[in-house]
């Protein structure tokens, strides 16, 4: 009785709130509506002559583990993370598309200019001799703005959708990797044979001393 | 999908994982009176939306008459209904408001929206289809149960 008695139920009430909102997933508002429900438990419980202390035992059991219900919370409140990891995953996929656009033209010119100036092409053919793959990989350039606008899509639909529907970042970072990897490789490709043809094409003394 | 069974299974399960990882059988231990997990899960939604259509209420109440009217084969893990009830705000089932009771302390009342009613009438057409087809079963084999 003597500890009935002592028994604070606002303070074990803040206590047992303290732990639940530890997690960042927990939103105040969360809080707020256990709280009350934890509130009329209590009163009920006491109107069926459970002292407080019991009353506030039971209300909080019945509520359930803390540890349960964060991960419940989670999955219903929306974590700004995964839309900010979205957007900086965006960034990062539209600069190498660009930086991808960007190696096909200008060393590319650059290339003819060398082609140009050791006699493989003539500057009026401008493509001339270069080889048929390059030729191919800087038309498909044109249409490198595809992707990041594809990226922009899903980015734009997971930013602005109904939170119930989360996508994780994880599975975005994993396709924008795959499709980085399917545009780098031939792209590499396509940069490099111009120099083995230059390089085939120069004097076959030009390197001895 | 799968998210939503989760929070449905967990609504029940939770505090039958204190007791044992290998919750669906330590449910299944009490189901002679009490409902399984699974059933309780898919019931949870046209519950809520039932209980809604006669008039808005907040959760301890939403609770407690679900008790009531299942004469407490119906126990919900309480703090699970709410992530629960917050989903079915998401998806336009229903809709909340702070507002001050009687008594003086602010509550969140929740409220049937138009989509939950019509999620209402396609799970009553669910429903009434398994009793339906169960009561069909029993009345021709009554004394096989």
């Amino acid at each position: 009785m003597e500890n009935t008695a002592q028994f604070d139920l606002n303070f074990a009430l803040r206590l047992w709130l303290e732990r639940l909102g530890q997690s960042p997933q927990v939103e105040t508002e969360n809080l707020r509506e256990l709280e009350v429900h934890v509130r009329d438990s209590v009163v009920h419980l006491q109107t069926k002559g459970l002292s407080s202390e019991e009353s506030f035992l039971v209300a909080t059991h019945r509520v359930g583990n803390p540890a349960l219900l964060e991960p419940e919370f989670a999955k219903i409140n929306r974590n700004p993370w995964n839309s900010i990891v979205h957007g900086l995953i965006l960034i990062f996929f539209s600069a190498v598309c660009w930086l991808v656009w960007a190696t096909l033209h200008l060393p590319g010119r650059t290339m003819q200019g060398i082609m140009a100036r050791a006699g493989l092409i003539s500057k009026a053919t401008g493509f001339g001799l270069q080889p048929g793959f390059t030729q191919m990989m800087v038309t498909f350039s044109h249409f490198m703005y595809i992707p990041p606008l594809l990226a922009l899509a899903y980015c734009l639909y997971v930013w602005f959708r109904k939170p119930s529907t989360k996508n994780s970042w994880t599975g975005f970072f994993a396709i924008t990797t795959a499709t980085l990897i399917f545009i780098l490789l031939p792209t590499v490709v396509a940069i490099l044979l111009p120099v083995i043809v230059v390089l085939n094409h120069l004097p076959a003394n030009i390197f001895q001393p | 999908m799968c998210r939503k069974r989760l929070v449905f299974n967990r609504l029940i399960v939770g505090r039958a994982r204190l007791k044992t990882p290998l919750d669906k059988h330590c449910i299944a231990r009490h189901s002679g009176a009490m409902l399984t997990k699974e059933l309780v899960a898919a019931s949870t939604v046209p519950l809520v939306l039932s209980v809604l259509t006669d008039g808005e209420t907040y959760g301890y109440a939403l609770i407690q008459r679900v008790r009531e009217l299942s004469s407490g084969k119906i126990e919900w893990t309480e703090g699970m209904l709410y992530p629960v009830l917050h989903w079915m705000e998401d998806e336009d089932l229903i809709e909340s408001e702070w507002r001050e009771a009687e008594t003086g302390r602010k509550r969140k009342y929740y409220r049937l929206c138009k989509e939950g009613r019509k999620a209402l009438r396609e799970e009553k057409q669910k429903w009434m289809t398994v009793h339906e087809t169960l009561t069909k079963l029993w009345k021709i084999q009554p004394n096989s149960i």
